[in-house]
């Protein structure tokens, strides 16, 4: 009954800062598709947010994504030369998986703290991650240092079965049904622990030209692997094996420079990346964003990607084993991409009145891109990689109050 | 001894690399361009991580993809536009 006054005195106090606040509200979604012989992959993943700034210092935002994920896979990586056409046994597969954000980001002059935790579930996945980065500006705003630390506690659904059993004993997981359940005796849940930490620093070095440096290291520690698939070794097929520990590092280089005569922006971006598991790679995109007519915006990207495989890859582990890992998962084979692309996004301009139509801003964004992979070191059987074509359209949209 | 001196080498020439990576930023601080001069990097074009949700699903999807992770974006453009 106490409380009663309280509460009171809270909400007067907070109401005007509530009726101030600026809203927006946003939706995304995108779609992933990707297919060619027979194997295929669809992802839809809607999404919406919510934000809020009271007083220009504080935010707070909450927000929700899904993945709704379905194709045909092949559970057992055969071998070259392997007389079963993996291809054409390929088993259909679908998931579905819900996140949930809430988050808040506080603000000062000069600093920004910004926090979030984000819990996700699917029918075989549980994970917690929280994430805490910190930004300044120096030398009058032309400089920014940012520091982010993110940690996640995620859970695997696998099928139980004793950890110390040689893993070419280990059987896949044949299902979801019955994972994260008390009563399901043949089921168990492996954690994975993520320590993640990212670096940024954003630089003005003159009116037309920025760049940005960023470093990020994550460490991950429990299990990795994809508890579905399964390795032909020989004899049979065991359930794939990937090392528990794994630290991985990446440095990215972005630069923009404006060119004032075409009222646009030529972007470059580059990364470098390693790991522990002696995956390296290297990333290299050029852009070009053109401003058109006022609030509307056009750019188009072309993006090139190469990696080459993890350390206990191999394409033929009977004929080639790599020691006590196995992996049939083809993005630890060395593989390359091209990505051809570009968005269109249109700010719609402010009326008369200040706002757009009952909205104080409305912002649209359509966005395309085609992707060509090449695996070229992964077989199924005899057969190379046949869905190595993806085309990723997103539509967002973001309304403010 | 010549192991010995090409790990001196090394150990030198790490150490000054990470001189120059800690002093870099801080000469940035020599670097100044003023507010009224700041009108092409507000554009949404010169701002890093501006692509927002769309950006950070792309991200998503690609990254499950291919084997790499990180160093896509951080925010900020240092633009004094906040």
């Amino acid at each position: 009954m106490q409380l009663k006054p309280l509460s009171a005195f809270l909400l007067a106090l907070a109401a005007p800062m509530v009726a101030q606040a600026q809203v927006s509200v946003a939706t995304t979604n995108t779609v992933y598709r990707e297919s060619g012989g027979g194997l295929e992959t669809t992802s839809v993943t809607p999404s919406l947010r919510i934000k809020g700034v009271i007083q220009d210092r504080v935010t707070l935002r909450a927000g929700w994504e899904a993945d709704v994920v379905s194709g045909a896979s092949v559970a057992v990586v055969d071998a070259p030369g392997g007389d079963v056409d993996a291809i054409t046994s390929a088993t259909e597969w679908s998931d579905f998986r819900n996140t949930a954000t809430a988050g808040f980001g506080i603000k000062s002059e000069f600093a920004t703290l910004e926090g979030s935790y984000t819990y996700g579930t699917e029918s075989d996945y549980r994970s917690h991650s929280f994430s805490l980065t910190a930004s300044a500006e120096l030398f009058e705003r032309n400089t920014t240092f940012s520091l982010s630390y993110g940690r996640g506690f995620d859970s695997v659904c696998n099928l139980s079965q004793p950890r110390a059993q040689e893993a070419v004993d280990r059987q896949r997981l044949p299902g979801s049904e019955g994972c994260f359940e008390d009563d399901a005796d043949d089921r168990e849940e492996l954690d994975l622990a993520l320590h993640t930490f990212q670096g940024g620093w954003t630089q003005a070095w003159a009116p037309v030209f920025v760049t940005q440096l960023v470093l990020t290291a994550q460490v991950l520690n429990g299990y990795q692997g994809n508890p579905y698939r399964a390795v032909w070794l020989g004899r049979t097929a065991a359930q794939e094996n990937h090392p528990e520990n794994r630290t991985r590092y990446a440095a990215g280089l972005g630069m923009r420079f404006w060119v004032s005569p075409l009222a646009g922006a030529f972007q470059v971006f580059g990364r470098l990346y390693r790991d522990t598991w002696d995956v390296k790679s290297i990333t290299a995109e050029a852009a070009w964003e053109q401003r058109l007519l006022e609030g509307f915006t056009m750019r188009a990207r072309v993006r090139y990607y190469n990696q080459t495989g993890a350390a206990f890859y191999s394409d033929d582990y009977v004929r080639f084993p790599r020691g006590q890992y196995f992996t049939g998962d083809r993005e630890l084979s060395p593989m390359s991409s091209w990505l051809v692309g570009g968005h269109v996004a249109y700010d719609v301009p402010p009326g008369e009145d200040g706002g757009v139509g009952p909205f104080a801003g409305f912002v649209i964004l359509a966005k395309f891109d085609w992707v060509k992979y090449d695996f070229r070191d992964f077989r199924y059987g005899t057969r190379s990689v046949p869905n190595d074509r993806a085309m990723v359209a997103t539509l967002g949209m973001e309304a403010s109050f | 001894m010549e192991s010995r001196s090409s790990s001196e080498r090394r150990l030198r020439a790490f150490l000054g690399g990470l001189l120059l990576a800690c002093a870099l930023p801080l000469a940035s601080g020599c670097v100044t361009v003023r507010p009224e001069d700041k009108e092409f990097l507000a554009e949404p074009a010169m701002t890093f991580g501006s692509g927002g949700d769309a950006r950070a699903q792309e991200e998503h999807v690609l990254s499950n993809r291919e084997g790499s992770f990180g160093a896509g974006s951080a925010s900020g453009g240092g633009c004094g536009c906040n």
